[in-house]
Order: structure tokens, then sequence, then C-alpha cells
């Protein structure tokens, strides 16, 4: 069973909703093809949009690291979006911190962070 | 280590990617009936993905046990991570922040010790490794 | 030593038929049928000079200007004398049963309410103790070693007592200081909106671990429930952070910050300043201000207002 992400594209920005649990090889192809979109739209934000995760661990919070840094590489930057509560509080115990990453309560919010209102 | 399976036991055999989501998708749906809070719900399905991945990646095949305990009038869940991959030769530094011989953070092991109230683990050589890691009902 | 004779007491009160920590505890005390047979033929004398010695322990006590305030008017102080009469006569004669543990405890604790100090009642125990046996030893000048042993029993059955009493001070204390714990860990910490997008949480009491969480949850729900993008945390009314608390608070804020809120700690005191760089917080990590007002200034900023 493989997941694929869709990617949405908003002006300059490109969207990537995740609706559900995602396995490790499906975090790696989203991790992919968002690297693609960003080069084939010249995209200068993306948003990832984790709300509908129950957790993020550490192999989910070291790819979402990883593809930041490969997207501000590309001159864009990146907004992690939707962290739930508990999850926040897992990825904290665990001692998962998402470094320089900007992050904004929900979709709106993102959005509103890279003027796209 | 023997560690005797309890009967009501659940086991998911692990292989794949695909199992981790299954094993932890198993524990959130214990947590929740056992009545767990949401953040310790999202803790206990955590734990299972980490040490389910570490299956996956290092040993190739192995299986997560879960068993409710009860003790007192609080319940526990206890998370049983088995493989007979190649084992951890220094324990002690898989327990460390940040070491990690395979493409991770290195903050599984640990991290997974800081949300669980009791960590066991064992490797003896030839063995694989086995991991005992138990979370209590907050009262 | 203690569980022994606490257990024997707060179980005495429900089942006065056998008690073994009783038995255990009179063990200790080395007081046995024998102490309480001597002493009950101190009756007669108790009886005889009881009032006199009450009377002279009062002028004595009146002199004292500590004790003598925890008297309205003589009626109280009647009253109060009639108390005590009885009080050392059971001292006397009383069965040494669970009925008597439950109501020389019952005693205790309205002491401890009342405010009378361990000093003032073993000194009181004292001054009975002292003026009965002089007493006793004049009385008895034909059969001086009954004598002692008698006034001997006695003082056994009295440090029973005084145990008893002071054990039930104690209880009663931290019975008291749980419930003012229990109090303050359960007010509800307000989750306040200063304005759109910004939420002030002022913390105040005793932050135990289980609070620590239950704040954590009520802060992170509270930013999704009015959609913060800063979160003030001021924590001027906290008593005391040790180090556990200081990071369950640095996490809160962290966790906060995956949330897309901007968090701001303020009201740090200087201790627990301290606390925070013992579990290796730095400036850096983490947005403080000194007080409430630079703080939501701060926040302020941050939301880029």
């Amino acid at each position: 069973m493989t997941v694929t992400v869709p990617i949405l594209r908003q002006g300059s920005a490109l969207i990537a909703s995740i609706q559900e649990d995602l396995c490790d090889s499906d975090i790696l192809n989203l991790q992919s093809r968002i690297l693609e979109d960003v080069i084939r739209y010249r995209a200068n934000a993306v948003i990832v949009d984790v709300s509908a995760i129950g957790i993020l661990d550490s192999f989910g919070t070291k790819t979402l690291i990883e593809i930041a840094h490969s997207v501000k590489l590309r001159g864009a930057k990146m907004i992690i979006v939707g962290i739930q509560p508990d999850v926040a509080i897992s990825m904290v115990l665990l001692g998962l911190t998402l470094k320089d990453i900007p992050t904004a309560l929900d979709l709106d919010h993102g959005l509103a962070l890279i003027g796209e209102t | 280590m023997q560690v005797p399976a309890p009967l009501d036991a659940m086991v998911q055999a692990i292989r794949r990617d695909a199992d981790v989501i299954s094993a932890r998708q198993m524990g959130r749906a214990l947590a929740e009936d056992l009545g767990f809070s949401r953040p310790d719900q999202a803790l206990v399905a955590t734990a299972i993905s980490e040490l389910a991945r570490n299956i996956v990646v290092y040993a190739d095949h192995g299986e997560i046990e879960l068993t409710t305990l009860q003790q007192g009038d609080r319940q526990g869940i206890r998370i049983i991570a088995r493989d007979h991959g190649p084992g951890i030769a220094d324990l002690e530094r898989a327990l460390c922040d940040g070491f990690s011989t395979g493409n991770s953070l290195g903050l599984g092991l640990p991290g997974t010790r800081r949300i669980m109230d009791e960590f066991d683990i064992r490797s003896p050589p030839g063995e694989g490794v086995t991991i005992i890691a138990v979370k209590w009902q907050l009262r | 030593m203690r569980e022994v004779i606490s257990s024997s007491l707060s179980d005495s009160e429900g089942k006065p038929e056998f008690d073994q920590d009783l038995v255990d505890a009179m063990r200790w005390f080395d007081l046995s049928d024998h102490d309480r047979a001597l002493t009950s033929e101190l009756g007669d004398i108790a009886d005889d000079v009881g009032e006199r010695i009450i009377e002279a322990f009062y002028t004595h006590l009146l002199a004292d200007e500590t004790a003598s305030r925890h008297f309205r008017d003589d009626a109280h102080i009647a009253q109060v004398k009639k108390g005590q009469m009885r009080y050392f006569r059971e001292l006397i004669n009383a069965d040494l049963d669970s009925s008597y543990i439950a109501d020389r405890r019952r005693i205790g604790s309205i002491h401890e309410r009342t405010g009378v100090t361990p000093t003032l009642y073993i000194g009181a125990y004292a001054f009975y103790l002292n003026k009965l046996a002089n007493v006793v030893l004049d009385r008895m000048e034909d059969d001086p070693a009954k004598a002692f042993s008698m006034v001997l029993s006695l003082f056994k059955i009295a440090h029973f007592d005084m145990a008893l009493a002071l054990e039930t001070y104690a209880d009663t204390r931290e019975e008291a200081i749980k419930a003012r714990e229990r109090e303050l860990s359960e007010l509800p910490t307000p989750v306040l909106q200063l304005r759109p997008g910004l939420l002030l949480i002022p913390v105040v009491g005793t932050l135990d671990s289980y609070r620590a969480r239950a704040l954590t949850i009520q802060l992170l729900e509270g930013i999704q429930e009015h959609r913060a993008r800063a979160v003030v945390l001021d924590i001027t009314g906290v008593a005391a952070v040790d180090s556990a608390v200081a990071n369950h608070l640095i996490q809160t804020m962290a966790a906060a910050r995956l949330m897309g809120a901007q968090p701001v700690l303020t009201g740090l005191s200087a201790e627990v300043a301290q606390s925070l760089v013992k579990v290796g917080v730095t400036a850096e990590a983490l947005s403080t201000a000194g007080d409430l007002q630079r703080g939501i200034e701060l926040a302020e900023h941050l939301l880029g207002e």
C-alpha cells in the first residue's frame, strides 16, 4: 500500500497535505516529489500540513528537517503547519525539535506567514 | 532473556515499513481502549514506531508484542520488541542521544527510554535484541 | 517505630476488639497490665490532690503571657480545667484500648487546631507529673520503693500518651499541608486571550508534575482553540521551581513553538533562572522577559505588531 501525498499549488507556494499516517517509504517519496515540484514550478515556499498525522517520530521529523533544508538550498522556504498538541508533546519528550524551521497553527496561518492570503 | 508470551498478548510481525504503521496503530488503539490520555496514546504509538523501525532497519524482521498490565488500580501497556538480527554491540552507546549506526537522528532508543516509564534492553551475542518498555496510565 | 504507632492509631478507630499494632506499641513503651494496676492505686491520691495541682498549674499558666492568650474568659478557663481533670484522671486508670487512643488523638488534633503547641502541652504534663509524683512520694513514706515504681509506671503511660499526641500533631499538620497543596494544584490555570492571537497564562501556586502536565495540555489546547500565535507564560506566582518543573516548562514552551505559537516566559525569579540554567537552558533558546509588561511587549513584537 503506497500513499501518495497530494501536492497543490497556490500562487508561488506548494502545499503538501498529509492525509494519513505515512510509512517511511511514503515519506521518502514525498521528499523527492516536493523537491522536484519546487524546481519544476519555481516555487518560493512550501507548506507541509501535518494536521491529520497522529505521530511524528524520529524518522518522520528527520525527513521533514531534510526536506526543509533542501528546499532552502533551492532558495525557497518551508513551513510545517498543523502539529497537534499531543504530537507536539511526544516530539518534545522524545527530544525532537524542528530547529529553525518555521511552524504555524494551520494552513491559514501558514499562508499568512508566507504572504499568500 | 526469554520472555514468556502471555496469552492475551497482541503480536504484530515486523518485516516491512507498512508493519511499523500497523504496530503503532494497534498500540494507539489499545492505549485508547485502556483510557490513556491523548498525549500518552501518542507516546505509546511513538515508542512502538521507534522500536518497530529499528527492527526493520537493523534486523530485517522481528515482532512487536503488546500486553496489558494491571498493578493495583492502574493499567499499563508493555511493549516487547524482539528480533533475531545482529544485535547491538555497545548498548550504552546505543542509548546515548545522537548515536546512530544507521541513517537516523540517533534519538530513537534514548528518546523511547525517556518517554516510557520502564525500559529494558538485552542483546546477548548471537540472539538479536529484546527491548521491553512499559507505559503506565497516569492516575 | 513511627509506622507502628501511627498505624495502630489509625487502625484502632475502626476495630476496637483486638489490635496487633496497639499491642506492639504498648510493648515498645514496655507497658503492661502490671503498670496499669500500679497506677490505678494512685486513684485516691490523684482525686484528692488533682484539683489543687490543676489550680496551681493555672496560676502558673496564666502568669505566662503566651499561654494565657488561649483563654477567652473565666468560663472558658473553668471548662478547660474540667477537661484537664478528666484527662489526667484517665491517665491514672482508663483502659489503654482503642477507644482511649482514639480519644487522645481527638484531643491532640483539637490542640493542634487551637494552637496549643507541643511545648505548652508537654509543659503542662510535666508540671502535673512533677507535682503528683512529689505528693505520692510524700504520702507513701512508709513504702518508698512501691511509691517509686508507681510513679515510674505513671511516667510510662504519660510518655505513651505524649507520643500519641505528638503523632497526632504531626499527622494533623501533614494533612493540612497536603490539603493546601491539593487545593493549589487543583486551581485551574486560566488561559486568557489578551487580544486575537495573544494568550496570557498566569501560573499561580505549586507546580507539581501532575499540575505541570495539565498545564501543558491546557496551554497547547488553548493555542488551538484561540488560534494563538504567541503565548506569554507568567510564573511570577509560582512558589518554587525545581529542575524537574523547570524542564517541564521548557518542554511546554518547545511544544507551543512546534504548534506555531511564539512562547515567552516571564516572571522568573533569580532562583528559577538558576534552575533553568541548571537544566541547560540558555537565553537564546528561550524568549524571556523580566516582568509581565515587558513579556507582553516582547510577544507583540514577535507577532510583528
